[in-house]
């Protein structure tokens, strides 16, 4: 290891409702391969985007080479020397290997394009990084782990001096997962300072020189790799239990009556095969991977993909959902991970999100009755603790949390008995997390049966009564809270059948 | 009643319209030949008509997000298709109305089918129905012109929708119709879901409405206002020719954006559209009487679109 490269000092960041970075600090050495961990939402990616221009820090400064610097964009930090490589790949698949590494700052013959200059210097390339690939083959032809290096030999291509690894194993396979590694030692060897953000605890051991811990958008620490154990890294992530009591056992009587049944769904390459049972009152978590077709399942069961096999049982009765529209007659509600997409209009008022669901509630004749829409929605933002100046509001004024309560208040207007919450926390505060969690279990208590997909570990444990396990796109297993711990579930959700 | 900060903004900007409307008036009234009198504004009212009830019906289309370049052209084969059946097949004069407005409808069902159901853009599918408008007007009336019955002929009586002696009936209408439409956008379950569409389609979708045919109904309810426009044409000027009508998509559209409804879709104003309507044939009447040709005329509509559509989007990245 050599000297330090690159410092973050004090880096604080907040957007509307959310303390995303909270003084945060982070440095890279050269030859150093820094591993940045954290659950979902600590703020690690939000910290590289502030380092690479993204997003503007609100204070702080961060030091390169020796010198302050601050990037407006990511063309600034890549002329500099800082490249990510991002989880979802930047790659035009139309063009060639090639044309995508030079792209933006092609070789030019003329008023031409020099495609056979820009193919030997991408060999060059491939050659320098041990990389077997054709710089003219179509991207679009290669497979995630081949596009992956592409992205690398970009990165080298712009001159990289640090390159930030933005969870880059995610949809890897064990062989090129180990190519990744020769490939990150080879650049460590060339005294690059590397950012490696990821997940998973064995590759962090293997891997990595540092590893620094982020919670909640706060700093909480840094140790050497060698000298710490994997339980020293999981207590730093996971921290103080600020949130509701982990559930032990599970609530549900076992004669509790099935509400909802699936049974052989199959929807596309995601979801194959899949059958399980919700039963009333109950919190069904649904663990798994990226990409093991946990929100594939929920928006086939709720009709907003097509399926293309398997049956539907709501309260003993067969349903045929081929729409939303039929999901939400059956009383099932879905909250989507992406709720400014697919939750809610932002553009419009508290109360008009409210009853959108549910809309022919209030209707007199033709028309809206206004004032009834009103004392519903006032009635949910009371009882649901929403932070809104007024029902007036618009939704996009909010907060992400509040935004989410406007989401379930639409759901609850409608009457939905089954609700199918997807990454429920994900981009929301730390306290406002704690008051969701009560909210599900209070509606669960109520009767009203939940499935909860997550990707974070320690909500999975904490909520569900029973959890199904999903990997790419089949159901792995199924486990009740009593019997599950972290291992169980990596266990299932790392296992291909 | 309070009004919250978003309303306020939208009043400001009808005012500041308002202001316009009266400045125009007044710099065409003291710059321009015979501009002051009864028969100028009779005949900016004139056009103002069938302006407007082109401006209302895209108002819901861009409501949702959509665009429709084909209200011109299916004004104008409403106009030549039901006046040929009134002039060249004896079909009495009310059914022709009648046949006006459905083909109006029939466009808007088109347009609006295509696009809600086969996913077609609103672009490509209202450039392909302007064509089919054109050539289906041609094609029916031979590529002849047509001409409507005069005040004094015994078929007149339908001018008087446009006014009776000196009073303009037709202001009365459009201002009813406008009325209505403002009702139907913003306290209906229908003008709920346009506007709701338009800003977030798959948000309103996942929450279980049939988006599909909300959409469309935006199309029908703009193709029927659409074939009224025919009827307010021909009672103002009795003669139409095919092939033509595509300079009306501009002005209608400016009238709208130019009104505050949003080009993004999910904002609109029928308020707003109205006066920008007024706006445009003020300056189509005052540009004749500041001695330019109508050429200068299209100009400034093509210009006026452009801050119209340019102030929308910095006024929406402000609020980003």
């Amino acid at each position: 290891m050599g000297d330090t490269i690159l410092t973050m000092k004090d880096i604080d960041k907040s957007f509307p409702g959310v303390h995303a970075l909270d003084h945060v600090s982070f440095e890279v050495k050269k030859g150093e391969v820094h591993a940045l961990m954290g659950e979902n939402g600590a703020g690690k990616s939000t910290l590289m985007k502030v380092l690479t221009g993204i997003y503007t820090k609100d204070s702080g400064t961060i030091t390169y080479e020796g010198k302050e610097v601050e990037f407006h964009n990511t063309r600034d930090a890549q002329d500099a020397g800082i490249v990510i490589v991002h989880q979802e790949l930047n790659m035009l698949g139309h063009l060639t290997v090639a044309q995508n590494i030079f792209i933006g700052r092609e070789f030019k013959k003329g008023i031409f394009i020099d495609d056979k200059r820009m193919n030997e210097e991408a060999a060059k390339l491939f050659e320098k990084l041990h990389i077997d690939i054709d710089p003219m083959e179509t991207m679009s032809n290669l497979t995630v782990g081949k596009q992956q290096m592409c992205e690398i030999a970009k990165a080298i291509s712009h001159k990289a001096k640090v390159i930030v690894f933005d969870e880059p194993s995610a949809a890897l396979t064990e062989a090129e997962i180990e190519e990744l590694f020769k490939i990150i030692k080879d650049l460590r060897k060339q005294q690059l300072g590397i950012v490696y953000i990821s997940h998973r605890m064995d590759e962090i051991k293997v891997i990595t020189d540092r590893v620094t811990v982020m919670r909640d958008g706060s700093y909480v620490g840094t140790l050497v790799t060698a000298d710490c154990t994997k339980d020293d890294i999981i207590n730093m992530m996971v921290g103080r239990v600020i949130y509701e009591d982990p559930k032990t056992e599970s609530t549900v009587p076992k004669d509790a009556p099935v509400v909802l049944k699936v049974d052989h769904l199959n929807a596309g390459r995601m979801v194959q095969d899949v059958s399980f049972e919700l039963r009333k009152g109950e919190i069904l978590g649904f663990s798994g991977l990226m990409g093991a077709g946990r929100t594939e399942t929920a928006r086939a069961i709720f009709g907003a993909d097509p399926k293309t096999s398997g049956d539907i049982y709501v309260n003993g009765r067969k349903v045929e959902i081929n729409s939303p529209q039929d999901a939400v007659k059956c009383g099932i509600g879905y909250l989507s991970e992406d709720r400014k997409r697919f939750g809610i209009v932002v553009q419009k008022s508290v109360a008009e999100n409210s009853t959108m669901a549910a809309l022919e509630n209030f209707t007199k004749g033709l028309f809206i009755n206004k004032k009834k829409e009103k004392n519903t929605a006032q009635g949910y933002v009371d009882s649901l603790a929403t932070k809104t100046p007024s029902t007036e509001q618009l939704v996009v004024n909010l907060s992400g949390g509040n935004q989410q309560k406007i989401v379930i208040a639409k759901w609850l207007v409608r009457n939905c008995d089954i609700l199918i919450f997807d990454e429920p926390t994900r981009g929301i505060d730390v306290g406002a997390k704690n008051e969701i969690y009560k909210l599900m279990n209070r509606l669960a208590e109520e009767g009203k049966s939940i499935i909860m997909i997550s990707s974070e570990m320690t909500e999975i444990l904490r909520m569900s009564d029973r959890i199904v396990v999903m990997c790419e796109g089949k159901k792995t297993g199924e486990v009740d809270i009593s019997e599950a711990s972290q291992e169980t579930i990596m266990n299932l959700a790392t296992r291909e059948i | 009643m309070k009004q919250n900060p978003i309303v306020k903004k939208i009043g400001i900007n009808r005012i500041v319209l308002c202001c316009v409307l009266v400045l125009m008036y007044v710099i065409f009234s003291i710059f321009g030949k015979n501009f002051v009198g009864m028969q100028r504004i009779m005949s900016a009212l004139n056009y103002a008509y069938f302006l407007g009830f082109l401006s209302l019906g895209v108002t819901f289309v861009i409501a949702t997000g959509g665009i429709d370049f084909s209200i011109g052209p299916v004004m104008f084969c409403s106009a030549l298709v039901s006046g040929y059946c009134l002039t060249h097949y004896g079909v009495p004069m009310v059914l022709s109305l009648i046949i006006s407005i459905l083909v109006g409808l029939l466009f808007g069902v088109f347009n609006g089918y295509f696009v809600a159901y086969w996913t077609v853009p609103p672009f490509i599918i209202s450039m392909a129905s302007m064509n089919i408008a054109k050539g289906l007007a041609s094609v029916f009336t031979k590529t002849q012109s047509v001409s409507w019955p005069q005040s004094a002929d015994a078929n007149g009586w339908y001018r008087n929708f446009i006014k009776v002696g000196n009073f303009p009936v037709g202001l009365v209408i459009f201002l009813v119709f406008a009325v209505l439409c403002s009702i139907l956008l913003n306290q209906t379950k229908a003008g709920r879901y346009i506007l709701s569409l338009g800003s977030n389609k798959e948000a309103v979708r996942l929450s279980g409405v049939n988006v599909k045919k909300w959409e469309m109904l935006a199309y029908i309810i703009c193709g029927t206002l659409v074939g009224i426009a025919a009827i307010f044409y021909v009672a103002a000027y009795t003669t139409v020719q095919p092939g033509y009508g595509d300079q009306y998509n501009n002005e209608a559209i400016a009238g709208c954006v130019m009104g505050g409804t949003s080009m993004a879709g999910g904002l609109a104003s029928i308020s707003g559209t109205v006066i920008g309507v007024f706006i445009i044939a003020l300056l189509q009447e005052g540009i004749l009487a500041l001695g330019f040709t109508k050429d200068y005329q299209l100009i400034i509509t093509g210009i006026i679109v452009i801050v119209a559509v340019y102030a929308d989007v910095v006024t929406r990245r402000r609020k980003k």
